[in-house]
């Protein structure tokens, strides 16, 4: 069964987007090619429906990820003809731009025609967006990062804007970075599960990474910990959530020297290695959480993720959300722990 | 379920027309009762109440009908933000489906994942040269 088209199709696997793209012609052959946006015409024909634009806005995406140019070109045609040239429609026309642009001589012009729209309104947000995007498309980070910090300096309750920070900063190899901006998103959107998740993500990336030093990365750890126990607090049975649980124990048990620490030698250590008393009770808040409870922890994730993998594996009813590749790596982590367990 | 549910309620309408019917014969033949009797004895007759059998099956009928529009519903959703969460990432659109087998239409997946998936920001040139190579994989392995 194809997805639903209302919801953005961006971050689908192929197979779905190409069974998205193959609706098309059916969704642009069954909806009027011309909606009436006067009262009188309104009258005549069928009430238009909000949904009807999203799913142009989304076919548009996935049409173009296809290589199919025709049908987008015919969804952006419908949206100028209801919409005229506003901004977001103008930013659609430039993602069908940018996607037929065959060398960078043409990106350039493209970038030249978002630069022109900018000068015009230096606020329009759509518009901006795609710049970003077409910067670090090209390679052009430092400009994308700058162009962001720029739009959030106007504009600082964009997550969505945030998020893209965060990315951007990571795909630097920038973790302190990323993770302030994740943070930011969290503050905009404190229930947003898969965003704690993320967040967790991030700061175990950052502790496992070369160059952390030990406090750095108790205190990664444990931050980790926390937010992916959150993420699991705020959505029950979040595969995520005890994937990253469980990858975080098996990293703090690998890296055996903080493992056979007990609580009050870690403190210790702590307060051995910082000689400003301020610093202290912030770095102890950060401490990892005793092995027992680590230990715990683990349990109930294994527990879980064998629960989930066992459920999805037999496509019982109630258990068909969850992603095919989500599924198989929790297996593949599960196998993995499994003979280490033995060994012990 | 749905077709149990359907008899039930029709069964119980019956049952209410039939005492109302029950309820409306009664009445007039009352009055009619009440006519004649008056023009031939004229005294007046105290108004009678219904029969306590029309009364009963009124309230049994309602009783029924309740019952069958209550199976009839659609299951409850959670209102518990982690119950709420949880069905999402673990049933997916199977689990806020109607009693049509349709997917609600208010049904948006993780309200959250845009901040994820960036749709404004999609690097369009990127994703399509990954479904291209995509499309290229697939070719190979059929061969």
């Amino acid at each position: 069964m194809a997805p639903s088209l209302i919801r953005s199709p961006v971050q689908l696997p192929p197979v779905e987007a190409l069974a998205l793209s193959q609706q098309a012609p059916a969704i642009l052959q069954s909806s009027p090619s011309t909606v009436s946006s006067s009262a009188l015409g309104s009258l005549f024909s069928a009430a238009e429906k909000p949904e009807l634009w999203i799913q142009y806005e989304n076919l548009i995406l996935s049409s173009l990820r296809t290589g199919d140019d025709r049908a987008a070109q015919e969804c952006l045609d419908r949206l100028v003809a209801r919409f005229g040239n506003n901004d977001r429609v103008k930013a659609l026309g430039g993602l069908i731009k940018e996607a037929q642009a065959q060398n960078n001589g043409e990106l350039e012009k493209i970038l030249k025609e978002y630069d022109q729209m900018l000068e015009e309104n230096n606020t329009n947000l759509p518009i901006m967006k795609r710049r970003i995007a077409l910067l670090r498309s090209m390679g052009r980070l430092s400009d994308a990062a700058s162009a962001l910090v720029q739009l959030l300096d106007f504009s600082p309750t964009d997550s969505e804007a945030w998020s893209e920070l965060s990315d951007l900063y990571f795909s630097q190899g920038l973790y302190p970075q990323a993770i302030y901006a994740m943070e930011e998103v969290l503050i905009l959107a404190p229930n947003a599960w898969n965003v704690h998740a993320r967040l967790g993500e991030l700061q175990y990336m950052a502790a496992t990474a070369s160059g952390a030093t030990s406090g750095s990365y108790q205190k990664q750890m444990a931050e980790a910990i926390k937010r992916f126990s959150r993420s699991i607090e705020l959505c029950d049975d979040y595969l995520r959530g005890y994937y990253g649980l469980k990858l975080v124990r098996s990293a703090v048990g690998a890296a055996k020297m903080i493992w056979l620490l007990t609580p009050s030698q870690v403190t210790k250590r702590l307060l051995n290695d910082n000689t400003k008393p301020a610093k202290q009770t912030d770095d102890e808040d950060f401490s990892l959480p005793d092995s027992n409870t680590i230990e715990r922890l683990n349990e109930l994730a294994t527990a879980k993720l064998a629960e989930i993998v066992r459920h999805s594996s037999a496509q019982d009813r109630g258990w068909r959300g969850y992603g095919a590749a989500e599924v198989a790596a929790a297996r593949e982590l599960l196998s993995e722990d499994a003979p280490s367990g033995i060994e012990r | 379920m749905t077709l149990i549910s359907k008899s039930i309620t029709a069964f119980g309408s019956l049952l209410l027309a039939h005492a109302c019917y029950s309820a409306q014969e009664h009445s007039a033949l009352q009055s009619f009762r009440a006519a004649t009797s008056a023009a031939l004895t004229s005294t007046p007759t105290a108004a009678t109440s219904l029969p306590i059998d029309i009364a009963i099956e009124t309230v049994v009928a309602i009783l029924v009908i309740l019952i069958g529009l209550v199976l009839g519903t659609s299951p409850l959703r959670p209102i518990q933000w982690r119950e709420w969460a949880g069905k999402i990432e673990r049933e997916g659109e199977d689990g806020f489906k109607d009693n049509k087998g349709q997917v609600n239409r208010d049904y948006m997946g993780n309200p959250f994942d845009f901040i994820e998936g960036r749709p404004n920001f999609v690097d369009i040139r990127k994703q399509r040269k990954e479904f291209a190579e995509w499309v290229k994989s697939q070719g190979q392995q059929q061969k």
